[in-house]
């Protein structure tokens, strides 16, 4: 009884989890094979999933698209940026937040805390309203700033350096060793697993964030690639859809290619999280 | 030890921790003041915004809690039966709730389920763990364009769902009653994946002894599920459903990137977006907005001390 119940439960799960695994993944193999048909093979129904004939049309369409390169552009330049300036704000406020006494050091981090839970949209309309007094409207600078550090990113940061044994920035402070010159020589290279993490998240986030980019991107050579491709859309640039189809294609690929390149790394992070909690 | 020694190893301590704090701010000061400055600070301007009558232009305005005053009034004319076009922020409100009370409790339930089948020696799991993460490491207006293809009325969907139920086939996004369904399949399917991998993570680690000691007393498994498994995994459902509901109310992308007809998919941010970049009420759109974070408070309140898991 108990080894036929186990058995049922595996053929079960495994039913379960395949049919499953079939429906989160068909949008992306229905989405990749179209994007190498005829729009004509594309639209028959009963669904087709072998490019006949094979073609890149959607993809010179949409590559032939004079802005598209330009969103393209600007969204690497806006990822990168976030990316780079979090790792070491981050870092280096982690390291502080988790290593280094001062003053009011748990109230600021509970405060940072505290901002996590405020609706990006409350925030949205003051910065734009500062922003437009500056000049940071319609300009990559106005997503870039508010990016440059994150309250998630400062405990995340925070936590792998809490995990770090204690004696080694011990043995540095008794050499006479400030804390900064322990942040750049010992902290921030030893970080290098939570850092990429971070990288990655951050990159995830930025890459695919809307709401800042839609409100404070005015002109269609500064878009990003989601803004863009929905501007696209929705001004029905093309009678077929599957240049659309490529061009998301195109534009979901470095986050799925990251992610199935370091996502024992993410599931890792989470299951950790899950387990603390 | 004489005194003197002993004054002077004390100013050389508080020294050394002055300089120590002098270096922490250092450290934190770029990071920091960044976050603060837009939260905090920006949302007392906005606090301040909402008290005046502005459109980015002309001189701001002040008209005192006339913005609170319309925005109560939206509601209650909403609440009455207005016209849906004067009580857009209700409609909001409306399809918000109902998006939330679906969408959470279903995404929720669904990655139990998946994580108690995953949750056995199943090979290849992490062939499911990715396919299954998948959907949230993807921009949702991506996911946004590529389901609205796909719940075209002649579409992948409905051939499947047709085949299942023979003469089902609705217009998803260009009929009223169906397309805030459809944004909340994708939502449920966007999401539900990824819980999973965190419910697979805590049942891992829940404690083995117990099971063990409940079979020697003859608990069955489903009661053994019911009464060991689900009380134990109180906290990490409570978690997932505050930030499932948190994420649901400020929903915004994909009712933005697949609308429906007229105001059948409207969310509340998405009228507070209108409110202030179209019609460029940034007084009343900033009233709205602290309406919406005092309900997001007022909840997530509520279910931490319901559900009282402890936040990281």
């Amino acid at each position: 009884m108990r080894l036929s119940f186990r058995l049922i439960m595996a053929i079960v799960g495994y039913i379960v989890l395949t049919v499953v695994a079939i429906i989160y993944l068909m949008p992306f193999i229905r989405s990749i094979t179209a994007s190498f048909m005829t729009w004509e093979q594309a639209q028959r129904m009963p669904p087709e999933w072998i490019p006949d004939p094979f073609t890149t049309r959607p993809f010179e369409q949409i590559l032939g698209l004079k802005y598209f390169p330009v969103w393209l552009i600007n969204s690497v330049i806006i990822s990168a940026s976030i990316v780079t300036a979090q790792t070491i704000l981050a870092s280096m406020a982690g390291f502080a937040f988790a290593r280094v006494k001062f003053p009011g050091r748990e109230m600021l981090f509970s405060l940072l805390l505290a901002t996590m839970m405020m609706p990006g949209i409350v925030t949205l309309m003051p910065t734009y309203a500062l922003f437009s007094k500056v000049g940071l409207i319609d300009n990559l600078l106005g997503i870039i700033i508010p990016g440059l550090c994150g309250a998630s990113s400062i405990f995340l940061m925070r936590q792998y350096y809490l995990s770090m044994p204690q004696d080694l920035f011990d043995a540095a402070r008794v050499d006479g060793c400030t804390f900064l010159k322990i942040f750049r020589h010992i902290a921030f290279p030893l970080a290098r697993p939570a850092l990429g993490a971070l990288a990655i998240y951050q990159f995830l986030g930025s890459w695919n964030s809307f709401l800042g980019p839609l409100a404070i991107l005015k002109s269609i050579e500064k878009f990003t690639l989601p803004v863009g491709l929905l501007f696209a859309f929705n001004r029905a640039w093309y009678v077929e859809y599957s240049p659309i189809i490529a061009g998301s294609t195109l534009a979901a690929a470095p986050t799925i290619i990251i992610f199935i390149i370091f996502n024992k790394y993410l599931i890792k992070g989470i299951q950790l999280t899950a387990g603390k909690r | 030890m004489t005194p003197s020694l002993f004054s002077n190893l004390k100013s050389l301590f508080e020294k050394k921790s002055r300089r120590e704090a002098i270096e922490g701010y250092l450290l934190i000061a770029a990071g920091t003041s960044v976050i603060l400055f837009f939260s905090i600070f920006v949302m007392l301007y906005a606090f301040y915004l909402s008290f005046f009558s502005w459109d980015f232009l002309t001189p701001m305005k002040f008209v005192g809690v006339e913005n609170y005053v319309k925005v109560f009034e939206e509601i209650w004319d909403g609440i009455c039966g207005g016209s849906p076009f004067r009580t857009q922020f209700f409609i909001g409100i409306k399809n918000v709730l109902f998006y939330t009370a679906i969408v959470v409790p279903t995404q929720t339930i669904l990655a139990i389920i998946l994580a108690v089948f995953a949750n056995q020696k199943i090979k290849g799991i992490s062939f499911y763990k990715v396919s299954y993460f998948l959907p949230s490491v993807t921009c949702s207006v991506i996911i946004a364009l590529i389901f609205v293809w796909l719940f075209q009325k002649e579409g992948l969907i409905n051939y499947f769902l047709s085949s299942m139920i023979p003469g089902f086939a609705p217009n998803w996004m260009r009929d009223v009653h169906y397309a805030l369904w459809a944004i909340m399949l994708v939502a449920i399917w966007g999401t539900s994946g990824n819980l999973m991998i965190s419910f697979l993570a805590a049942l891992q680690a829940l404690p083995q002894e117990v099971y063990e000691a409940a079979s020697i007393d003859g608990a069955g498994r489903f009661k053994k599920f019911f009464y060991i498994t689900l009380p134990l995994l109180k906290p990490m459902i409570g978690y997932s459903v505050v930030v499932g509901t948190i994420g649901c109310l400020q929903m915004f992308d994909l009712a933005y990137a697949m609308p429906g007809p007229g105001f059948s998919t409207t969310t509340v941010v998405q009228n507070i977006y209108n409110t202030c970049f179209a019609e460029s009420k940034v007084g009343l759109a900033c009233a709205k907005s602290f309406f919406l974070f005092a309900v997001i408070f007022a909840i997530t309140y509520a279910m931490r001390r319901k559900f009282r898991y402890e936040t990281t």
